[in-house]
C-alpha cells in the first residue's frame, strides 16, 4: 500500500516538475530541456516521463496542444483554422511537421488517408503570402487542399521542427494559436 | 506504458483508491493493528516516492531496451550490438503498440540497444549528401543524450565513430573519432529524413548503411 501511495506520489510529483520545466505559448506546449546531459534527478525523471527518449531541442522543437486559442479541447465536433501568416511556419534546416493524433500520440486511422502537413505538402496561399489550414472532420469547401481531417473525438496536433532555426532557439518564434472557426 | 498511463491515469488512480478504502475497512473490521500498519505504509511511501523518481529514466529506457531486444520493431528482435533499419514510415495503419507508433512520418526509424563492456563498436555512417539524418545515444541511467552523430553535429559525409564505455584506455584509428559512453550501456536511436514515398528506397538503402561492428584492436 505504501508503495502504491508512492508511485502515484512519485507521478504527481514528476507531473508538477513537467508542468513547470513546459512553456506555453498561445496554447502550445513545449519543452527545452529534455534530453540535454546535466539535468538533475527531478528534470530527469519529469522528462523520462512526458517525452521519453526525445531529441534534445537543438536537433528537434516539438509543440503539443489539445486545445484551442481560448482554452478550450480541440474535438472533432468543431472545426478549426490555423493561420500562419507569410513567412511564419516553423523555421528550420531540415523539416516541419504537423500532424493530428489521438490524445494518446497516436496516429488517426482515417479513411482520408491524410494525417500530416509537411513543407513538402503543396498549400494555397492567400494573397499575403499566409497559409491557413483546416482541422476539420469534413472536407471545408474550396480549401480542400490545406484540409487536414480530424477524428470525430478529442484530438491533439503535434508540430515539429528538425533542425530549428535560430529563432526557435532564440524563443522568439511562436506558433500561431489554433482558432475555432464560427 | 506512458501512454497508457496517459489515457486512464484517472480511472486507475480511483479505481486503486476504492481497493485501498475497501482493504482499510475491512481489516478495521477485522481489529487489526492500525498504527503499525499504517507506519509501515508511511515508511514505504516516505523512502519509496524518491526511489520511483530516480529510478524513472531508467526504468523508461529500459523499456524500450526490452522492445528492441525481446520484440524489435517490424522486422523480429535487434540483437544487442546491432542496428535495424524500420524500411516504412509510421502510419496510422501500424500504430497501436508499436514502438514507434507516436513518431514522426517524416523520418526511418533505426533502433538498437549497445553494449560496450566487451570492447568499443564503431558506428559506420555513409555519405548521406546533404540528407538530414541523426544517431541518438541516449545514457541508460539518466535518459540524457550525451552524444549525436548527424547533420546538425558532425555533417552529412561518411564516417567512422568509435563508441567506448568508461575507462576503455587504447588507440582510436586513423580517420575515427571517439565517442565516450558514460556507461556501458546505450540506447540508439536513428532517424532518416524521407523526403516522400518516390524517396522511401534511397532513404531506405542509406538506413540501412548506419551499421556497427567492433572495434578491430
Amino acid at each position: 500500500m505504501g508503495a502504491t501511495f508512492a508511485y502515484l506520489t512519485a507521478v504527481l510529483i514528476m507531473n508538477a516538475v513537467g508542468r513547470t520545466i513546459t512553456t506555453t505559448v498561445n496554447g502550445w506546449s513545449s519543452i527545452r530541456t529534455c534530453g540535454q546531459p546535466g539535468n538533475g534527478i527531478l528534470v530527469r525523471a519529469a522528462c523520462a516521463k512526458a517525452l521519453p527518449v526525445v531529441n534534445v531541442f537543438e536537433e528537434a522543437a516539438y509543440w503539443t496542444t489539445t486545445r484551442d486559442g481560448s482554452g478550450h479541447r480541440l474535438s472533432g465536433q468543431n472545426d478549426y483554422v490555423l493561420h500562419f501568416p507569410a513567412g511564419q511556419l516553423p523555421p528550420n534546416d531540415a523539416f516541419w511537421s504537423l500532424t493530428v493524433t489521438d490524445v494518446g500520440g497516436y496516429m488517426v486511422n482515417d479513411s482520408q488517408g491524410r494525417s500530416s502537413f509537411n513543407d513538402r505538402s503543396s498549400l494555397a496561399q492567400g494573397a499575403d503570402g499566409s497559409i491557413d489550414l483546416y482541422l476539420q472532420r469534413g472536407a471545408p469547401t474550396g480549401h480542400e487542399q490545406n484540409w487536414l481531417p480530424t477524428p470525430a473525438g478529442s484530438f491533439k496536433l503535434m508540430l515539429r521542427a528538425y533542425l530549428p532555426g535560430p529563432a526557435i532557439l532564440a524563443g522568439t518564434y511562436r506558433v500561431p494559436q489554433v482558432v475555432k472557426a464560427q | 506504458m506512458n501512454r497508457l498511463i496517459l489515457k486512464y491515469g484517472y480511472p486507475v488512480t480511483a479505481v486503486i483508491l476504492v481497493i485501498f478504502a475497501w482493504v482499510i475497512y475491512t481489516r478495521i473490521s477485522r481489529g487489526s493493528d492500525m498504527v503499525t500498519l499504517a507506519l509501515a505504509a508511511i515508511i514505504v511511501w516516505a523512502l519509496g516516492t524518491p526511489a520511483f523518481i530516480y529510478f524513472w529514466p531508467r526504468i523508461t529506457v529500459t523499456g524500450f531496451k526490452r522492445a528492441i531486444v525481446q520484440r524489435g520493431f517490424s522486422g523480429g528482435p535487434i540483437p544487442v550490438n546491432t542496428l535495424y533499419a524500420e524500411p516504412t514510415i509510421s502510419s496510422a495503419s501500424a500504430s497501436n503498440g508499436s514502438l514507434m507508433g507516436t513518431g514522426t512520418d517524416d523520418v526511418l526509424y533505426i533502433g538498437g540497444w549497445l553494449d560496450v563492456g566487451q570492447g568499443p563498436l564503431v558506428l559506420h555512417v555513409p555519405d548521406m549528401a546533404g540528407r538530414y539524418y541523426s544517431v541518438q545515444f541516449t545514457d541508460p541511467s539518466k535518459s540524457s543524450n550525451f552524444a549525436y552523430v548527424g547533420k546538425r553535429t558532425t555533417g552529412t559525409k561518411a564516417g567512422d565513430y568509435v563508441l567506448s564505455g568508461p575507462g576503455w584506455k587504447g588507440t582510436i584509428p586513423n580517420g575515427m573519432t571517439q565517442i565516450s559512453s558514460p556507461t556501458d550501456s546505450a540506447l540508439v536511436i536513428g532517424r532518416v529524413f524521407v523526403e516522400g514515398d518516390s524517396d522511401l528506397p534511397a532513404a531506405y538503402a542509406l538506413a540501412k548503411q548506419i551499421q556497427l561492428a567492433p572495434l578491430k584492436q
